[in-house]
């Protein structure tokens, strides 16, 4: 079980800095993906992002045959990313195209103890 | 990822490795809906939600909660403008990761102690949500048409926020069960600060507002399973002196 030392107790870290925050990893498979805008509409902060539509864009007005390009994960200038691996995109994609690679854990002072980098569906014991 | 409604086990009884029954079905299978259809749900229906909650299990049966339901456009566009513009203030003073270098240094030098006094409410996640919504690229309610707040009574027993969350659960359970949308919402607390939302929803001592569920038909059907970080669980089983058996949970 991973321990939480006096550097982790003391240091708050740097939200937008890749090596500070493990944020989650999205793979978007194009041969799949059907461009709906599912994924955009249902993400919790807006992180999901494509060339054409931004999020407030598929909301308000999204036709039916409107093709919205195939999402990825915005990136903030240092080149971290805002995904919280809830994956609702995954659950919503009708297409099962999308899937997930890594888990949300910020470092140091939030770092997260008893979750491990595995991610699984639920499991019928 | 869907179950089907014939694979289905019976509720009441329990053999390794059997389907899931109907209410392991809804709890697996809520996700938290942020789009809604414009239409609200009937009235009936709210009301058999609420009733959900009005059953939960509570501390002392104490019952510490308080629901106010919002259907009004008008008042949910007011609370959406308004919650946009505290959220904008605070990621003034907050938000480093936005504009030039002088201004993420000059709050880099205090934010972090605001952050470790403040570590729930700033921690990466909200602070990443909110500097979204004060960017425009996101909303606080999701446009729902219909709000449930779970409005606290800090005199319950023991521990009253636990009994809300209980009272919140068993609503949302409900209502996925009966195929509608809905969502937690704890940024309904940046309305507190403004005296004019405490004073609409009567929210003074000994009432407190910390979450709120959004309610409404989902659009589209997100509803479905998703994969989660195995847990390390630690079991008790031997002696005081022996060190605990940890499994991994779901491996």
């Amino acid at each position: 079980m991973k321990k939480f030392t006096i550097v982790d107790r003391l240091r708050i870290p740097t939200y937008d800095n890749p090596k500070h925050m493990k944020t989650a990893d999205l793979f978007f498979n194009p041969a799949k993906c059907k461009q709906c805008g599912v994924c955009i509409k249902i993400c919790p902060g807006g992180c999901l992002v494509t060339d054409k539509v931004t999020k407030k864009e598929v909301w308000q007005d999204m036709k039916s045959g409107v093709k919205a390009g195939v999402p990825r994960v915005m990136t903030l200038k240092s080149g971290a990313t805002l995904c919280i691996a809830c994956f609702c995109c995954g659950a919503a994609c009708p297409n099962g195209a999308i899937s997930i690679k890594r888990n949300f854990d910020p470092k140091y002072f939030y770092k997260r103890l008893t979750q491990t980098e595995d991610m699984r569906y639920p499991k019928r014991y | 990822m869907s179950v089907q409604e014939e694979d289905l086990s019976p509720l009441g009884k329990y053999e390794e490795g059997m389907p899931w029954n109907p209410v392991e079905k809804v709890i697996f299978e809520r996700r938290s809906i942020r789009s809604f259809k414009k239409e609200p749900l009937p009235d009936g229906m709210i009301e058999r939600i609420l009733e959900a909650g009005r059953f939960a299990p509570s501390a002392g049966n104490m019952q510490p909660w308080k629901f106010i339901v919002v259907k009004s456009p008008e008042i949910l566009a007011e609370m959406e403008k308004d919650a946009v513009k505290v959220i904008k203030f605070f990621m003034f003073f907050l938000d480093y990761t936005r504009g030039g270098i002088l201004r993420r240094l000059f709050i880099l030098s205090w934010v972090k102690w605001i952050i470790r006094l403040m570590k729930n409410k700033l921690h990466p996640v909200p602070v990443g949500l909110m500097s979204q919504i004060a960017q425009g690229k996101t909303s606080v309610f999701h446009g729902a048409p219909t709000l449930v707040l779970l409005v606290e009574d800090r005199r319950g027993v023991a521990c009253p926020p636990t009994d809300i969350g209980i009272c919140g659960q068993n609503m949302v359970l409900a209502a996925h069960s009966m195929g509608a949308g809905s969502c937690w919402i704890g940024l309904v607390q940046v309305l507190m600060y403004l005296p004019k939302w405490r004073k609409i929803f009567g929210i003074k001592y000994p009432y407190k507002l910390n979450d709120c569920i959004a309610l409404g038909w989902p659009n589209p059907k997100a509803d479905g399973m998703v994969p989660r970080e195995v847990q390390l669980v630690q079991w008790y089983e031997k002696g005081l002196n022996d060190a605990p058996r940890v499994t991994k949970q779901g491996d």
